[in-house]
């Protein structure tokens, strides 16, 4: 509740200081040249189906690659980070090609995976798998040795090992990377709509939807609107699994 | 019931190998509780992950129960040192782990918790209790196996002198109830002597056994009051050389 409160204050704070840019533009210039936060809702209520299919569509294409992100990233971590062997192998890979932003690689990847669906999929999901690949792999090579002892003394195999032990320990460290890495996605997601936009209808993505009213400042206007609003979904959703998954540690903290 | 012949275990390989534990045999009776004490870092710890199966010995044999150790078995319960809970899971849960890992019924937990004093704290997380309730748990999940041999890895170190004699206690208790066979690791004299029907005397790196005192006074709470205890921790403190012998 509290919490709601604190969110509710912000979403003022940030009108308040819009509406001030904007009666600044419009004093100076004579003309309203940033549309006022009002006039960005009403633009944004004119074309409510083509905005809320195009906030649907991006939700849909960041929440695939985010389960893939993890799917592939947590599993892909733990293996890397939990073997001795296989970690001097293929950590120096990681860590090659994490640094890269997969939209350098666009024109690659739109020869890989054409220029339809599956190549913004595929961009985000890159963009995340690093980044939960790499906290997993950072936190299976800090895992406690004392629990590792205890559980293998109460009689764990390999795999009961992962289950109980190791999984558990890194989640945490997975979750506060991959709501750091919301940002980023949606940069990444955003990026993808855009390039090539006009490609698809102003329904088919914030991005494309954003690209294609860049002329009328208020509807492109309420596309970042909706961007902002996409991550702080993504963020909030992440911090409630993490505070249920991982409700241990928050124990006592009420 | 468990029998250590010639011991030898060795880490590390080539110019880096460290020899822990050279030529040490131990034999310890059916129901009997043994203490090891030696100087830190003597290779104690080894000797108990050797026993449990957690190791491989370089040399020498290990017999528990009549059968060589090769891995570890469900009748062996470990106890490390500063009890090894699992954070994520709930007392409950860390109290029903090794029955789980091993597919055991999950039975008995409840009232060997209520018996240690945990009632009411099934559901609560390790951090949410105190150092002495948390070591309380770790005896808990041993103790769930009804196993017939207890290894414990300095269960009271870093606890405050109270809480330390307290868990002492319950681990004179439980051993009075079970008659389980168990050798305990510790630092500390008095805990030697307080736990122990005998008390093996480590030397320092690479570990092997310096003297076995007989101690046939253990097995009351009182013990620790008596002159006869005094007795035999001064004369562990002798052996050991340093006024500490740590």
């Amino acid at each position: 509740m509290r919490q709601l409160f604190h969110y509710l204050f912000a979403v003022v704070l940030i009108l308040l200081f819009w509406s001030l840019v904007s009666l600044y533009f419009e004093l100076s210039r004579g003309v309203a040249l940033i549309p006022y936060p009002w006039g960005v809702a009403a633009a944004g209520a004119e074309m409510w189906p083509e905005w809320s299919a195009a906030f649907l569509e991006s939700a849909r294409r960041f929440f695939i690659s985010l389960i893939l992100a993890f799917a592939g990233g947590v599993p892909l971590g733990l293996f890397v980070g939990s073997h001795e062997n296989i970690n001097r192998w293929f950590s120096p890979l990681i860590y090659l090609l994490y640094p890269i932003p997969p939209v350098a690689l666009l024109f690659f990847l739109y020869i890989a995976f054409g220029v339809g669906e599956a190549v913004k999929v595929v961009t985000v999901t890159l963009t995340l798998l690093f980044q939960v690949t790499v906290a997993a792999h950072g936190a299976a090579r800090n895992i406690s040795p004392s629990h590792i002892l205890a559980v293998r003394a109460a009689g764990a195999n390999s795999l009961q090992l992962h289950r109980h032990v190791i999984l558990p320990a890194v989640m945490p460290q997975v979750f506060t990377s991959a709501r750091v890495s919301v940002g980023l996605g949606i940069t990444m997601l955003y990026i993808a709509e855009t390039k090539l936009g006009i490609v698809g209808g102003p329904w088919s993505g914030l991005g494309n939807f954003i690209e294609i009213y860049r002329m009328r400042t208020d509807l492109s206007l309420a596309g970042v609107v909706g961007l902002a609003f996409l991550g702080l979904m993504f963020y909030v959703i992440l911090e409630l699994l993490e505070r249920w998954l991982c409700r241990w540690k928050y124990a006592g903290k009420s | 019931m468990i029998s250590v012949r010639d011991l030898r275990i060795e880490y590390g390989r080539g110019r880096r190998r460290t020899l822990a534990v050279d030529g040490l045999s131990l034999e310890v009776g059916d129901g009997e509780l043994v203490s090891v004490i030696g100087p830190s870092g003597c290779g104690k710890t080894s000797l108990l992950l050797a026993i449990d199966g957690l190791i491989k010995p370089s040399g020498g044999r290990i017999l528990v129960l009549g059968e060589e150790v090769k891995g570890v078995r469900k009748d062996v319960a470990f106890i490390t040192q500063d009890a090894g809970l699992l954070p994520w899971k709930t007392v409950r849960q860390n109290a029903e782990l090794a029955l789980r890992l091993h597919g055991f019924p999950r039975e008995g937990v409840r009232e060997i918790l209520r018996a240690l004093g945990l009632a009411g704290f099934e559901n609560r997380y390790p951090s949410e209790l105190s150092e002495g309730m948390r070591r309380r748990v770790g005896i808990a999940r041993a103790l769930a196996l009804r196993p017939k041999v207890f290894l414990m890895d300095e269960p009271m170190a870093n606890l405050d002198t109270l809480t330390r004699e307290r868990i002492q206690e319950i681990i004179l208790e439980l051993w009075h109830m079970y008659r389980f066979t168990g050798v305990l690791v510790t630092h500390d004299i008095e805990e030697a002597v307080f736990l122990g029907q005998r008390i093996v005397i480590l030397s320092p790196r690479p570990a092997k056994v310096v003297e076995v005192l007989d101690n046939p006074g253990m097995g009351e709470p009182g013990y620790r009051r008596s002159p006869e205890f005094y007795e035999v921790v001064i004369r562990a403190r002798e052996i050991l050389g340093s006024p500490e012998g740590r």
